[in-house]
């Protein structure tokens, strides 16, 4: 384009640059009509050949105008200039292109293209796989769209439910009546538009007899809700759809924080009015900048004001063309000639030349417009002078949220297109989508090479035919040979295109040639959006320990565990963790030391029956418990594989406490409510969750018992019992359970006093030169005392008997996984056993294999490795095939990943008083 | 944990973090219509069908689950009716209220959410065990202005603050 193709009239107050340059918009452009208004033409460069691109629709269909909007960690690339409204400081840059748009180096590849065919990849980068590694860095840095930001984006996505009786998608005429239709019934309405402005196609093509602001004012006085910039994106089960709804631009600082917003939407009935896509028509250089669909054309002439072209030349086979000569003959534009393919057509406009039998065969053109387009007329070719070509070669209805929904599609032979048919889901289509105009089959008469389908994958007429010749006959694998439709657009403007191109090189009729499959995302969606708030904390909230400001005062470094956070160790004086780990691991092992524990899993159970469901859950006997006492227990799948460990304890005569690891609580709480209601239902007894109801802090070493007699003014119960008692004026449940190997107590209160409560511990606990100990600590202390854990000992793979749990288990049966362990498998001599490791020289590398001499297959894994709290050395739990019948050989674990490797012995797991003299008073 | 009485008020809608209340988890295993009569006696009103609530001014009911009930404020009244038919289990520790009233309280629910607040289909006096935001919550149409929100003491924090962040987008 020679110059501004929109004459100013001083609206044009938005300031804005694209590739540094500054322009002015008026409010409500688009930036390809801000750009187009400022006769700028190229946009874009192409995937695979660098080829010059401008703008070639008027929607969210664009193929062409990619580009990159916004800076920093709001820069969002890939963005069609056809579907972002430019603002004030918008800053767009085009992208895929170096050193710059107008002069890209990588253009040369256009001269390879001969060789850069259908399946060149495939016939090219082939051999070692290590050769790959050479090939992806040229191919990367060659090809490719826009750059993702390196920035953290610094906006929040929100995603919020909806629901409605009818939703409608589109706001053109049929949208429109159908949605005022609906909430006159008096249905709850949502009508979401993906412009920025109401009424679809009527902003093409206005209707006077059609109201737009009154009826979408009515809508919503009958409380309908309507949503703009809002995309439905997907069609799932159920009627449920996903939106996706802009609250800012691209780019843009949102006015709340927030880019963007994911629907969740259940409605009862969902009506599409999602309208038409125009097909290109393919000839030789159709991706010329210049090249332009004819009803975008209008579109820029008639919303817009916008002139894409001076001296204009269009190409149809249909008679929605003819509009768009209207169009520019009464904004000013020439229309040199209307070539329509047919052999007849409505009256032209006065002064438009038509000419029947006419098709295009190519194009010639300078930067930012064509100088000329040639046609084949009537069997002899003539040019004509031209900067702007329009193009129709029929409509194809928008079926993809139709497709989603798992409908069918019918054929329209008349107007070559696919209809959206039945639905299985309380779908239908209304509007123009079922009613394309007849639009016959036009044969290209261009170059094949240079005639493009897809233009945003640089796939043409002649990819289809190689690929046709070389064998590929479904349009599946043609769709993955060549890479059509597999663009960010999904092929919006090339699958029909394509489709009758194999069709025609197969003589088969089009749907005998097939159809690919529609999928959402309908357009594409930031990842941010799926990730909504939880972006920032990996998708979950942080689970905060009731004391958990307590335990923050000390400084502790931090462990995630889960979803929780606890505290991994308290290093004072400038400790290391492992420096600190240690010393607190010897602190308990001599004085005393208090480590919060709430995150236990904990359920209550309660009821003349809860000692039978007890017995069912557990693998171990429950129901002869004494009040007053506890036991450690275990629970095991049906499968009679190890779910999870814990303690039970009976804190009244029909009332006990349940405890499960951290990390299987969510799963024991599932499992649990599983057996209650599914399994036994007739039990008379109530399961509750009180895994945070209670706090629970653990208070272990030679001292612990004398700190918690001060402090309850009573004798604490024995190991393995239990007693109620008040600790700092509040009650407590005080369990003699240790997980250290020393004498211990869990001491559970309600949480919201579990701060009194600590700080009375921690402080006695300090006088007897004790101190808090945090999770490194703890799993030292496990390890010398060889107590399994869950997530390591533990691992989904182990039964009772490889963890030297067997003489536990309930002799009379009846629990689940009972039935799971009498499988031979299970009982196998060369199963994973528990065993302990003591290294003959330096540590042991946590993870690694255990093998008896270089080369051979593993027999077994380290789980967990540790050294000697006290005395000195290293020290490993793992798995080892027949490990129980192993102890005392000699064995090497090697880490390969690592380069380590220690020599060690195997023994038992039981490094640390396994006789259980220290819980004895 | 969130200091009660925490406020959190836009012009219109507020989140109030409630202090800490007694709170039971109620379930009746056996013999319900004889146990609901002797609630009916002992308190006045019997117990709420499901995703309904009732209460005086000691003592409310909330039911979540076919068999369960949650109970908010004094249980002595309970405990003496249920004898063997049902159990009485403290769960007050590990639950935050928040109160959100104000005329957007339905629109913020569903930040997040999976849930109907409308009036027709979430009216005053109903409750729901839902999810907000990936976390367990359990709500209660305290009447068309407010609703109370019991989330996991856990996750009070992380979810008063997705709804603090989220106030400004109601109506948006």
């Amino acid at each position: 384009m020679s110059g501004p193709n929109r004459p100013a009239t001083g609206a044009e107050t938005i300031a804005f640059t694209f590739d540094g340059t500054t322009y002015h918009a008026r409010p409500g452009d688009t930036l390809a009509a801000a750009l187009l208004a400022n006769g700028v033409g190229l946009v874009a460069r192409s995937f695979k050949y660098h080829r010059p691109r401008g703008i070639m629709t008027a929607g969210i269909e664009e193929p062409n105008a990619l580009v990159t909007i916004g800076t920093g960690g709001r820069a969002e690339p890939n963005t069609r200039a056809t579907d972002v409204f430019v603002y004030p400081g918008m800053v767009a840059n085009s992208q895929n292109r170096w050193p710059s748009l107008a002069f890209d180096v990588a253009s040369i590849f256009g001269l390879a293209a001969p060789a850069l065919g259908a399946g060149f990849y495939y016939k090219t980068f082939f051999g070692p796989a290590k050769h790959w590694m050479l090939y992806e860095g040229f191919i990367r840095r060659a090809a490719g769209l826009g750059n993702a930001p390196t920035e953290a984006d610094p906006d929040n996505f929100s995603q919020k439910a909806g629901f409605c009786d009818v939703l409608v998608v589109g706001s053109g005429p049929a949208g429109l009546k159908a949605a005022l239709d609906a909430a006159e019934a008096g249905s709850r309405v949502m009508l979401v538009e993906q412009d920025a402005v109401l009424g679809g196609s009527l902003l093409r093509d206005p209707d006077p007899s059609i109201d737009v602001a009154a009826m979408v004012e009515r809508i919503r006085a009958l409380g309908g809700e309507v949503l703009l910039r809002t995309t439905a994106s997907g069609y799932w089960d159920h009627n449920f759809l996903t939106l996706t709804q802009r609250l800012a631009e691209p780019g843009a600082v949102p006015e709340h924080g927030f880019a963007q917003r994911l629907w969740h939407v259940r409605a009862g009935r969902v009506i599409l009015a999602t309208g038409l896509i125009e097909r290109p028509v393919p000839f030789a250089n159709n991706d010329h900048p210049g090249v332009m669909l004819s009803q975008a054309v209008r579109s820029y002439v008639r919303r817009w004001g916008v002139l894409p072209g001076k001296r204009v030349v269009i190409a149809t086979n249909n008679d929605d063309a003819y509009l768009t000569a209207e169009a520019l003959v009464d904004a000013g534009a020439e229309v040199v000639a209307l070539l329509d393919a047919r052999a007849s057509g409505p009256a032209a406009p006065a002064g438009v030349t038509v000419y029947h039998d006419a098709r295009p065969s190519s194009v010639t053109g300078r930067k930012h417009a064509l100088r000329k387009v040639t046609a084949v007329i009537c069997g002899s070719e003539q040019s004509f002078d031209a900067d702007l070509i329009a193009v129709s070669g029929g409509f194809v209805p928008v079926s993809h949220l139709h497709m989603q929904a798992g409908g069918k599609l019918t054929w329209n032979e008349e107007a070559q297109a696919f209809i959206p048919g039945e639905t299985p889901q309380a779908c239908e289509t209304v509007g123009a989508a079922l009613n394309p105009l007849p639009a016959p089959a036009i044969a290209p008469v261009g170059k094949a090479k240079k005639s493009f389908v897809d233009f945003q994958n640089d796939v043409s007429l002649a990819d289809i035919d190689l690929a046709w010749q070389e064998g590929y006959r479904s349009v599946e694998h043609l769709k993955r040979y060549t890479t059509l439709g597999m663009a960010t657009d999904q092929g919006k403007t090339s699958n029909m295109v394509a489709l009758s191109r194999l069709a025609e090189r197969q003589g088969v009729t089009v749907p005998e040639a097939g159809l690919t499959t529609f999928r959402p995302p309908y357009t594409p969606v930031t990842m941010g959006l799926l990730a909504g708030a939880g972006a920032r904390n990996a998708g979950a909230h942080v689970r905060r320990i009731p004391l958990h400001a307590l335990h923050a005062a000390h400084d502790p470094i931090w462990q995630p565990l889960g979803y929780w956070f606890r505290p991994r160790a308290y290093p004072v004086n400038g400790e290391s963790l492992a420096e600190a780990s240690l010393r607190e691991a010897r602190t308990v092992r001599t004085l005393a030391g208090l480590s919060d524990v709430s995150t236990l899993g904990k359920f209550e159970v309660s009821g003349p029956d809860a000692a039978a469901l007890l017995e069912l859950v557990c693998a171990t006997t429950v129901g002869k418990l004494a009040v007053g006492r506890g036991r450690y227990t275990f629970m095991c799948r049906e499968d009679g594989f190890v779910n999870d460990d814990g303690t039970v304890w009976r804190l009244a005569e029909n009332r006990y406490l349940l405890t499960s690891s951290t990390g299987g609580a969510d799963r024991m709480a599932h499992h649990i409510s599983y057996v209650r209601n599914s399994l036994r239902l007739d039990l008379k007894c109530s399961v509750v969750n009180v895994q945070e109801h209670y706090a629970g802090i653990a208070l272990a070493g030679p001292k612990a018992r004398a700190i918690l007699a001060s402090l309850i003014g009573a004798e604490p119960p024995r190991h393995m019992g239990y007693a109620p008692g008040v600790l700092a004026g509040v009650p407590v449940h005080v369990l003699a359970a240790s997980y250290s190997g020393e004498r211990a107590f869990e001491i559970h209160v309600e949480a919201t006093h579990a701060a009194v409560v600590w700080h009375a511990i921690e402080a006695a606990t300090r006088v007897e030169g004790g101190a808090p100990y945090g999770l490194e600590a703890m799993e030292l202390l496990r390890i010398e005392k060889g107590h399994v854990v869950v997530g390591g000992e533990v691992d989904g793979r182990s039964t009772p008997h490889d963890l030297g749990l067997g003489g536990m288990l309930n002799k009379a049966g009846g629990f689940i996984g009972a039935a799971g362990l009498t499988r031979p498998a299970l009982s196998a001599p060369n199963r994973n056993n528990l065993v302990g490791l003591v290294s003959l020289d330096g540590p042991i590398p946590e993870g690694g294999m255990l093998i008896q001499r270089a080369g051979q297959s593993p027999q077994g894994h380290v789980t967990a490795a540790a050294r000697r709290i006290l005395e000195g050395g290293a020290i490993a739990l793992a798995l080892l095939q027949g490990g129980h019948k192993r102890h005392g050989e000699e064995m090497i674990v090697t880490s390969p990943t690592r380069g380590e490797k220690a020599r060690v012995r195997v023994t038992s797991p039981h490094f640390y008083d396994p006789a259980g003299e220290r819980y004895r008073d | 944990m969130i200091p009660p009485g925490n406020a959190t008020v836009t012009d219109t809608t507020s989140i109030i973090a409630l202090p800490a209340a007694p709170l039971h988890a109620l379930e009746i295993w056996s013999n319900p219509v004889a146990v609901g009569a002797r609630i009916q006696k002992g308190l006045g009103f019997a117990p709420p069908p499901l995703n309904r609530s009732t209460g005086n001014t000691a003592t409310t009911l909330l039911r979540y689950e076919p068999t369960v009930w949650l109970v908010e404020g004094d249980v002595s009244v309970l405990a003496d009716t249920l004898g063997d038919d049902g159990g009485l289990t403290g769960i007050g520790g590990g639950i935050v209220r928040f109160r959100i009233a104000g005329p957007g309280w339905r629109e913020l629910l569903l930040e997040g959410g999976v849930f109907d607040t409308s009036a027709a289909a979430f009216p005053a006096g109903a409750t729901a065990a839902t999810v907000i935001d990936h976390v367990g919550v359990r709500l209660h149409a305290e009447s068309e202005d407010a609703c109370v929100a019991y989330v996991p003491a856990s996750y009070a924090e992380g979810l008063h603050h997705f709804w603090e962040e989220a106030l400004p987008l109601l109506g948006a």
